[in-house]
């Protein structure tokens, strides 16, 4: 049931990213197997990674990852998941931004922050099948 | 009907709507399909059922004990401090030295912690100019923060100016309370 993303497309869309510098959350907790990929590079998995755009984050059986982000945001990522931090732009002076999420399969727990209360839809879960509009609050994404 | 009853053991994908912290209510969330058709979750405790085609709604009356899981670990709401210096320097006044000690032991307890230093600024001036002035004083606070033995790497500054002020105020207006840095720790 679960998507598969081949290694090929998944090479072209992280060459197709831009490679941006800023941080956009730390890494709180891991727990197991948890893969964080930023281009080609493997980054060592630990509380305090700093986070950036385009990273793809996979979690193996019994895996588990907390993310909590620059804008308040904060993610729990379950096992057996596969997402990319598509898309986050913050301004911390005006507290706008957007931010989209792609989750390939597994759960995710999340908690807004003050991206999706700074406009309808400023964030955004994608899933295989539908779009998420975000309007500042706390639910499950659970991707078979 | 062996193959009913393998669908019927395979759970499709969701959205489970929750209750924000502290509240017995929840915000919104819209789940939009590609034909740009919309459906609005709005109650805690309801789910969707994300397939191609309409969205149906439906109660959840239990969380199932993987979503608890989930639940259970996300990481702590960030905390929220308040310092206040004497006036004209970066001398924390002697009521603001117990918070630092909080701050301490708010980053020990938080691994992989993050501090924001947040200046906040009255509605003297143009906002520009406390833009300006509000980031400058939260980056002296970072530095009076990497003096007290705050390790640089956690700490960032940002100025909001005059967009949340403590106290609300006419424009022009002086206001100590609303001349005040937050420090926030994630």
């Amino acid at each position: 049931m679960a998507r598969k993303i081949t290694l090929i497309s998944l090479a072209t869309s992280l060459l197709l990213a831009s490679p941006a510098v800023a941080e956009i959350g730390r890494v709180k907790s891991s727990v197991g197997p948890v893969q964080i990929q930023r281009g080609t590079t493997q980054l060592p998995v630990k509380p305090g990674l700093k986070l950036e755009q385009g990273d793809y984050i996979v979690t193996g059986k019994n895996g588990r990852l907390g993310i909590a982000f620059v804008d308040d945001t904060r993610f729990a990522v379950g096992p057996n998941s596969k997402l990319k931090l598509s898309k986050f732009g913050y301004d911390r002076t005006r507290q706008t931004g957007e931010f989209v999420t792609e989750v390939d399969r597994g759960s995710l727990g999340v908690v807004s922050g003050k991206i999706a209360k700074s406009k309808q839809d400023a964030m955004k879960v994608r899933t295989p099948t539908s779009m998420l509009g975000v309007r500042g609050t706390k639910f499950i994404v659970d991707i078979r | 009907m062996a193959a009913a009853l393998l669908l019927g053991g395979c759970a499709t994908s969701s959205v489970t709507l929750l209750a924000d912290d502290g509240s017995p209510n929840s915000g919104a969330l819209a789940v939009i399909e590609e034909d740009g058709s919309q459906t609005v979750l709005n109650q805690p405790m309801t789910a969707g059922k994300l397939t191609s085609g309409e969205t149906k709604v439906r109660p959840v009356k239990e969380l199932k004990p993987a979503y608890q899981q989930l639940v259970g670990s996300l990481p702590a709401a960030p905390a929220h401090f308040t310092l206040i210096f004497l006036q004209g320097t970066t001398e924390v006044t002697p009521a603001s030295r117990p918070v630092l000690d909080l701050i301490r032991r708010e980053v020990a307890n938080r691994p992989g912690a993050a501090i924001e230093v947040v200046g906040h600024t009255d509605t003297v001036g143009s906002e520009e100019d406390n833009d300006r002035l509000s980031e400058q004083r939260a980056a002296q606070v970072v530095r009076v923060l990497v003096g007290e033995g705050f390790s640089e790497d956690l700490l960032f500054a940002t100025g909001r100016g005059e967009r949340e002020p403590k106290v609300k105020t006419g424009d022009n207006v002086a206001n100590e309370a609303n001349r005040r840095v937050e420090v926030v720790v994630r």
